[in-house]
């Protein structure tokens, strides 16, 4: 069954303030004004709820965008959900459609904001896709990759996922990769550093004159945990700018911890909010003087993102 | 036309030689260059011989440092320095002056590898030795700015040498700053950082068992150890003789034999997830350290005259071969040190002996189709031995079990393909998700067939 059928994409509040900062932060890129990157195109897949496309076109003014979807079924309902006249659906695999798009007379030799939102785990197929990306991408092209972190994806048995990884992202992984990395809450980390050391990897392998540079490293968990990962791929010109700009220490795309959203209703999520912003921190006892209680990790997590802790009524409105 | 005191100019110029000297080098065997440096130092204090695989720890005191940022390479070892003896007068002159001094038992022959890396590396150098002489200590700095002594027009090539402090332990730190471009990007790869790792691994890990510790990133490179299969049934071939290069004895010792299991269908290598027969073959050590690894071509003898071309069927053999001269150029090795001088006759009489042990191999591989069953179960009895350990036997041929061929039962084989995701999906919910191709086939067919016929 497709995914589209079993998740409703809306009700993930950490996915919701993951895509937020992703788009942020690619503003950030925009800003610049040494990369040029008022032409960007957006390639990505849609499913039928093309949430990223309409803040690709809302936040960043993106027009030319590309939705990829290979299901039959999905693939109607995509096009009759194609929420701009400038969003073109395509029924292909990823990897069949990424040679044509490498030659699309619309996008070629534009800067793409690609983003791969897998729901599945790395395997060799987003693994192929990726490398092709990295190698023929258009110059200050961002690339970004989100899939699921979970580690039974990765080897039932925990000491068959090094190996298992090893497979997967080749020679950039340490020999002595150990079991414990690839277990419970250090899987994700494990697998987005992974995931970042093979696209720098194969970015210098295949000679790109600008470089990659590390730019998304995001693990994220709203049932399942997620990792999204990416970087800029600079223009020998822009390297530099980009630098500045990511290596930033308020660039928010490589938080320090898991981003895990608490779930809260409505109204919890609004009478915190009218404690906030708050110098001193957000205490149980500012809660608990509210009328309810939440964890302290509940809490630390949503004074951090309170700013893309999403509304729902808004977004269904 | 009065060409009487003419002359045609053949100075090299400086810039010509630099670029000449980088060019057919690897950044990886540049490091190694480096590393040669500070093992041949190290021996050097331990007063120099031949370290044969049987002999005591020696090197245990010493160790390597290599770090890497995206700005600078610096090497830092305590294996007694450059004395200003040999500064001045060896180390930095191009090529090996006729009376200059070599370790004895050393790795580093034609007095070009610290140059060449240095200038491979980059072009702002600073080469630091402290060196205790008579116990007393002492320090210089030699720096080197690539471009400015290549802009300069001197006839002569000399580098500055000036005082400086002491370094923490005798030995000597090399750091290079201004990184050439196809440095800095490889030492930002992360890829070729874990390469390079296993390189040194594989090729100090007789210095490493010797008791030498690298560290690559701070981090500590773990020596690769190598394990030839041994039980009543199974031995190791162990070849060792003196042989001659001009005046120098060139002492050889030859180990060989089973490391693991040959594949049970050769066939098969093109789906193996698992490592294949990436580290069989042959291995070639000068002076200890590895300059040959892994090798299944003509240098070692398959597809050459003796043997034909290596097959995945011959998979799960592993040999190794030792040279060791007082004299480094009686080795048979490339300036590079990474590959063989097949032009030397020691090494040429040495792959006699190589091709004999491998032909019993071959041999082995394909009797063992005659009763596969019983060749497993005594390959699987079989115990692995450090090489090392191995080295104290007395010299004997391989060996390797007879096997007959038994009644066999008819076999069908069945080749299919699936789509790749699901026989990931279905290897992990058959318990190993790296298992390979073949018997995720045998284990649905045996589970199909155990729930659809039962017993036979």
């Amino acid at each position: 069954m497709a995914s589209f059928d079993t998740v409703n994409y809306s009700l993930r509040p950490s996915k919701t303030i993951e895509r937020q900062l992703v788009f942020e932060s690619v503003a950030r890129l925009r800003a610049c004004e040494n990369i040029d990157l008022s032409r960007q195109a957006y390639i990505g897949l849609g499913s039928v709820w093309f949430t990223d496309f309409n803040l690709a076109h809302r936040m960043l003014r993106i027009e030319d965008m590309v939705s990829i979807e290979k299901d039959d079924i999905g693939f109607k309902r995509a096009r009759f959900n194609a929420p701009f006249s400038t969003v073109r659906v395509f029924h292909d695999d990823i990897s069949t459609l990424l040679p044509s798009l490498y030659r699309d007379d619309i996008i070629r030799d534009r800067p793409w904001l690609v983003w791969l939102d897998y729901d599945s785990e790395f395997d060799e197929s987003s693994r192929s896709d990726i490398s092709s990306l990295i190698e023929k991408s258009p110059e200050n092209s961002i690339l970004i990759a989100t899939f699921n972190a979970h580690e039974r994806n990765y080897g039932g048995n925990a000491s068959d996922r090094p190996d298992r990884l090893k497979d997967l992202f080749g020679s950039s992984v340490p020999d002595d990769l150990s079991k414990k990395s690839c277990k419970g809450e250090k899987m994700q980390t494990t697998l987005a550093k992974l995931a970042l050391d093979f696209m720098t990897a194969k970015s210098i392998d295949v000679g790109r004159p600008g470089n990659f540079i590390e730019a998304f490293n995001m693990p994220y968990r709203d049932g399942s945990p997620m990792v999204t990962v990416g970087g800029f791929l600079a223009a020998e010109e822009t390297t530099e700018y980009a630098n500045v700009v990511i290596q930033n220490q308020d660039w928010p795309c490589m938080p320090n911890k898991p981003i895990v959203a608490p779930l809260l209703t409505a109204r919890e999520a609004s009478a915190l909010q009218s404690k906030l912003p708050c110098n001193t921190g957000l205490t149980r006892s500012i809660v608990q003087s509210l009328g309810f209680d939440l964890e302290e990790g509940q809490l630390e997590a949503f004074e951090k993102y309170y700013r893309h802790y999403p509304s729902f009524a808004q977004i269904l409105a | 036309m009065d060409l009487k005191d003419k002359k045609v100019k053949a100075n090299p110029t400086k810039n010509f030689f630099v670029r000449m000297i980088t060019r057919d080098i690897g950044l990886d065997d540049c490091i190694l260059d480096l590393i040669d440096n500070a093992v041949d130092s190290a021996w050097a204090q331990e007063g120099s011989q031949p370290s044969e695989l049987s002999s005591e720890i020696k090197l245990e005191s010493y160790n390597i440092h290599i770090n890497t940022t995206k700005d600078v390479f610096s090497i830092r070892d305590n294996c007694g320095g450059m004395s200003l003896t040999d500064a001045t007068e060896y180390a930095f002159s191009f090529g090996r002056n006729e009376d200059s001094r070599t370790h004895e038992y050393s790795i580093g022959v034609y007095g070009i590898g610290m140059k060449r890396a240095v200038f491979k590396l980059g072009s702002c150098i600073r080469i630091q030795s402290t060196v205790v002489e008579d116990d007393e200590t002492y320090s210089f700095l030699v720096p080197i700015d690539v471009d400015d002594w290549v802009s300069r027009n001197d006839p002569v090539w000399d580098f500055d040498i000036e005082e400086a402090e002491d370094l923490a332990e005798a030995g000597l730190q090399i750091t290079v700053e201004k990184l050439a471009k196809g440095t800095a990007s490889s030492l930002k790869n992360p890829a070729f950082l874990e390469d390079l790792r296993r390189t040194i691994s594989r090729d100090y890990s007789l210095h490493i068992q010797q008791g030498l510790s690298i560290f690559l990133n701070e981090k500590h490179v773990e020596g690769w150890s190598l394990e030839l299969k041994s039980s009543d049934v199974y031995k190791p071939a162990k070849v060792t003789y003196d042989d001659k290069e001009g005046a120098s004895i060139v002492r050889v010792e030859i180990i060989a034999g089973m490391a693991a299991s040959p594949p049970e269908n050769p066939g098969d290598s093109e789906s193996q997830s698992n490592d294949g027969d990436r580290k069989d073959g042959w291995y070639v050590a000068c002076n200890s350290r590895i300059i040959l690894a892994a090798d299944k071509s003509k240098t070692s003898g398959w597809g050459g005259d003796s043997l034909p071309r290596w097959h995945y069927q011959y998979a799960g053999f592993i040999g190794i071969v030792l040279f060791y001269a007082s004299e480094p150029a009686a080795l048979p090795m490339t300036t590079t040190k990474r590959n063989i001088d097949e032009s030397s006759e020691v090494y040429r009489r040495a792959r006699v002996h190589m091709n004999k042990i491998a032909r019993e191999w071959i041999d082995y591989t394909n009797r063992r189709k005659l009763d596969i069953v019983e060749a497993k179960s005594l390959e699987k009895a079989a115990k692995p031995v450090n090489f090392r350990d191995l080295a104290n036997d007395q010299d004997s041929e391989v060996k390797l079990p007879p096997l007959k061929s038994t009644p066999k039962v008819k076999q069908a084989n069945v080749l299919y393909s699936v789509d790749q995701k699901r026989l990931k999906k279905l290897a992990n919910e058959l318990g190993d998700i790296n298992m390979t191709y073949r018997d995720v086939g045998i284990k649905s067919f045996d589970y199909t067939y155990d729930d659809l016929v039962g017993e036979d």
